[in-house]
């Protein structure tokens, strides 16, 4: 019998080891590096995304789970998820924003049993965030928190002129008209970009008017209440507005308020926080209150965003262990909400009145009692056929063509038209 | 004896690895290949791999992350039906008829400027193609500053100079004056790439035909028209060529000023396939937009091929 040499045992146990990791594909516990990797968008309020790595850190720290966060802009995320959905590689966790979660379903992992840990602590996740992080039912993204349009006003002009609060989309009308005779016109995009739906929107339902009914396949927007939302917007931009309207992107607006020039416009809090750092002289005279209703109520768009798993990832259990370190602990949560400044409010009912709206007195109105939060197309499901409607930007190109000349029933059947071949393809 | 002749047969008739390695590498129909091989792989993988794929999303129902099907092309029949494609079908000739028409005139002008003997004539050749070298991304948000409704530097200009009634044309929000805009700005890049290879058709056009052409009393007109243009339309018919694709597959421009607005009236096929197949995650539909065109194109392709060749020979 001969004799195990040092170097038969090596060759024996290395040879046997590697046929095991290649056989199984796992490697040995370990060589196992628990590393996660998180793709989000460059936050609009910077300080939030150096919190979120400074969490990070912290995460790693305790948990021993090495975490890679990237950040690209939100213009890019359609492109980057595409290829990561295509080649099925990538990150583990991924930032999706608004009705991403019901576009990307079949490759999101549950995370029902998240949510529901997260709704004892901090209450309901409000309604933007359950239509569209819930999928036919199933949390496919945890809701992590929202950015809110609001009304934002020229203190001063409004003083100056005794002007009345808009509480209607009407009083508006009328402090609209002595705002651009003071130089000081309303300033509501209407052209191809989300902000025009953002106020479109929540115009139209005030009004009782819906896009698509919530059967997600019944086209309702050629109805009295589309001809009554067109007609305020014709008068609006006749009477309270200027023709670059129809030129604005979705920052416009907020340059325009902040160099002086519009009274009044609708928007995330982000134009009076950029005024603010910026030190520019408009940011003492900006406001915020609620945003104006109508006979069926007080209705907003927001930007709800969430936090999913790919289906692809290998590491599953550690992206979820980091969901629920960010937004699972109270402290770590209320620290990350803190310093987005008040642009990324939490995104449960308990939570609305958080401290960070003590911050500034201006945030007061992002309480927003009475305000009811919908994604785009409400209240039809964000299917792809209702996003399509959405990124074709069928109701601000039916508003501009109203406004530039075309009647309200040509308007409203061009736009009649265009989403039933949208539902029917 | 005999042993140790059969050695010497067996010596001769084995040569050395390194000799039958040279005289592999000397036979050319193994040297081609092995040199043409990387290129091909890389084409292969770079080019018709994505072409290919692109091919067969566009007669499926494919969306991102889904299993698709096969469906011909009920996408491409389904798109005529969409107004915003009809706009963008229509869009897409006017943008690339009005910038390639320009380009070409103002191309031909500025090479013919730039072959005169001038000061600083280097200097000069090198701006001319900074907007051909800087990313057309960032010249483009220059470009939307200067037409921007709040801080238009060319409202404020035109109205300084009292050619322009105040506020000023609304650049990009009325269509006629969206489309100006755009292909003022592509017309901005794209003309270098003209003057730049058109200059270096004329360098090449012997001085002898013009000093020819002057003896017999043909004025500057006569020369350019009798002289210049007939031996530049080689070089022309690539360039136009070349434009007339780039032209019809802008995206930067479009995306970074209109977002193709308003009301639709400056997409181009490339953007509106962006709306569609990565916003929207209908990736077929994407795809068929992005290929409505190939097949007329791969028509002008073959037709400019044809008549360049002509001219060459």
């Amino acid at each position: 019998m001969s004799s195990l040499t040092r170097r038969h045992f090596l060759t024996t146990t290395t040879g046997a080891g590697l046929a095991g990791v290649l056989a199984t594909g796992i490697p040995p516990v370990r060589g196992q590096q628990r590393e996660i990797s998180y793709l989000c968008w460059n936050n609009f309020a910077p300080a939030s995304d150096k919190k979120l790595a400074e969490i990070g850190q912290r995460f790693t720290k305790d948990t021993g789970i090495k975490i890679k966060i990237d950040h690209i802009n939100a213009e890019q995320q359609p492109a980057k998820y595409a290829s990561e959905v295509q080649t099925q590689a990538g990150h583990d966790l991924v930032e999706m924003r608004m009705h991403f979660p019901w576009l990307y379903e079949p490759q999101l992992i549950d995370v029902s049993d998240i949510v529901a840990d997260l709704e004892k602590k901090y209450g309901k996740a409000i309604s933007s965030a359950q239509e569209t992080a819930r999928v036919k039912g199933t949390w496919r993204a945890v809701p992590q928190y929202h950015a809110m349009f609001v009304a934002t006003y020229r203190e001063d002009l409004f003083k100056k002129a005794s002007l009345k609060i808009p509480e209607t989309w009407e009083d508006l009308y009328v402090a609209g008209k002595e705002l651009k005779k003071m130089g000081h016109p309303v300033g509501i995009p209407i052209n191809q970009n989300l902000d025009s739906i953002s106020t479109a929107g929540p115009i139209l339902w005030s009004l009782g008017g819906i896009e698509v009914d919530k059967d997600g396949k019944t086209v309702r927007i050629n109805s009295p209440q589309t001809a009554e939302l067109i007609e305020w917007y014709r008068k609006m931009f006749r009477d309270c507005m200027e023709p670059e309207v129809l030129s604005w992107d979705n920052a416009s607006n907020n340059q325009s308020i902040q160099q002086g020039k519009a009274g009044w416009i609708h928007n995330p809090v982000s134009a009076y926080i950029v005024a603010k750092q910026m030190k520019l002289p408009t940011a003492d005279t900006i406001n915020h209150h609620r945003t104006p209703g109508g006979p069926n109520g007080r209705h907003e768009t927001d930007a709800p965003r969430h936090i999913g798993i790919w289906k692809f990832s290998k590491n599953a259990e550690p992206a979820k262990e980091f969901i629920r370190y960010l937004l699972g602990r109270p402290e770590t949560y209320n620290e990350y909400i803190m310093s987005g400044d008040a642009f990324n409010l939490p995104a449960y009912d308990k939570l609305q009145d958080h401290p960070v709206l003590k911050t500034d007195a201006k945030y007061a109105a992002l309480k927003s009692e009475g305000v009811q939060y919908h994604a785009y197309g409400w209240p039809a499901p964000p299917s792809d056929k209702v996003q399509l409607i959405t990124n074709s930007f069928i109701l601000p190109i039916m508003l501009a063509k109203a406004v530039t000349g075309t009647s309200t029933k040509d308007a409203m059947a061009w736009a009649e038209g265009e989403m039933k071949k949208i539902i029917a393809g | 004896m005999a042993i140790g002749s059969v050695g010497v047969v067996t010596a001769r008739a084995r040569p050395s690895l390194r000799s039958r390695m040279s005289e592999l590498l000397d036979r050319e129909s193994w040297l081609g290949p092995i040199f043409v091989s990387p290129a091909l792989v890389l084409l292969l993988l770079l080019v018709a791999y994505p072409f290919f794929m692109a091919l067969y999303f566009s007669v499926s129902n494919a969306f991102i992350g889904r299993p698709s099907s096969f469906i011909g092309i009920r996408n491409f029949v389904r798109l005529w039906e969409s107004d915003a494609f009809r706009q963008t079908f229509q869009n897409a000739f006017v943008f690339c008829g009005a910038a390639v028409g320009a380009k070409v005139v103002l191309g031909i002008a500025l090479a013919l400027l730039l072959n005169q003997q001038l000061w600083f004539k280097r200097m000069i050749r090198g701006a001319v193609l900074l907007p051909w070298v800087i990313p057309t991304a960032l010249s483009t948000l220059g470009w939307s500053w200067m037409f921007n409704s709040l801080y238009s530097v060319v409202n404020w200009t035109g109205l300084a100079l009292g050619i322009m009634d105040p506020p000023g044309p609304n650049w990009l929000g009325q269509k006629y004056y969206a489309m100006t805009a755009v292909v003022v700005v592509n017309i901005w890049r794209g003309l270098p790439f003209f003057a730049i290879t058109l200059l270096a058709g004329l360098v090449a056009i012997p001085k002898e035909l013009y000093e020819a052409a002057e003896a017999d009393g043909a004025g500057p007109i006569a020369r350019f028209w009798y002289v210049t243009l007939p031996l530049l339309k080689g070089v022309l018919g690539i360039v136009v060529l070349f434009s007339t694709i780039f032209t019809f597959s802008e995206f930067n421009i479009v995306y970074v000023l209109t977002h193709g607005g308003p009301m639709n009236s400056t997409h181009l096929f490339a953007t509106l396939a962006r709306q569609v197949g990565l916003e929207t995650g209908r990736i077929g539909e994407g795809a068929a937009i992005s290929l409505y065109l190939f097949p007329a194109l791969m028509i002008v392709v073959w037709a400019q091929l044809r008549f360049v060749r002509k001219q060459a020979y």
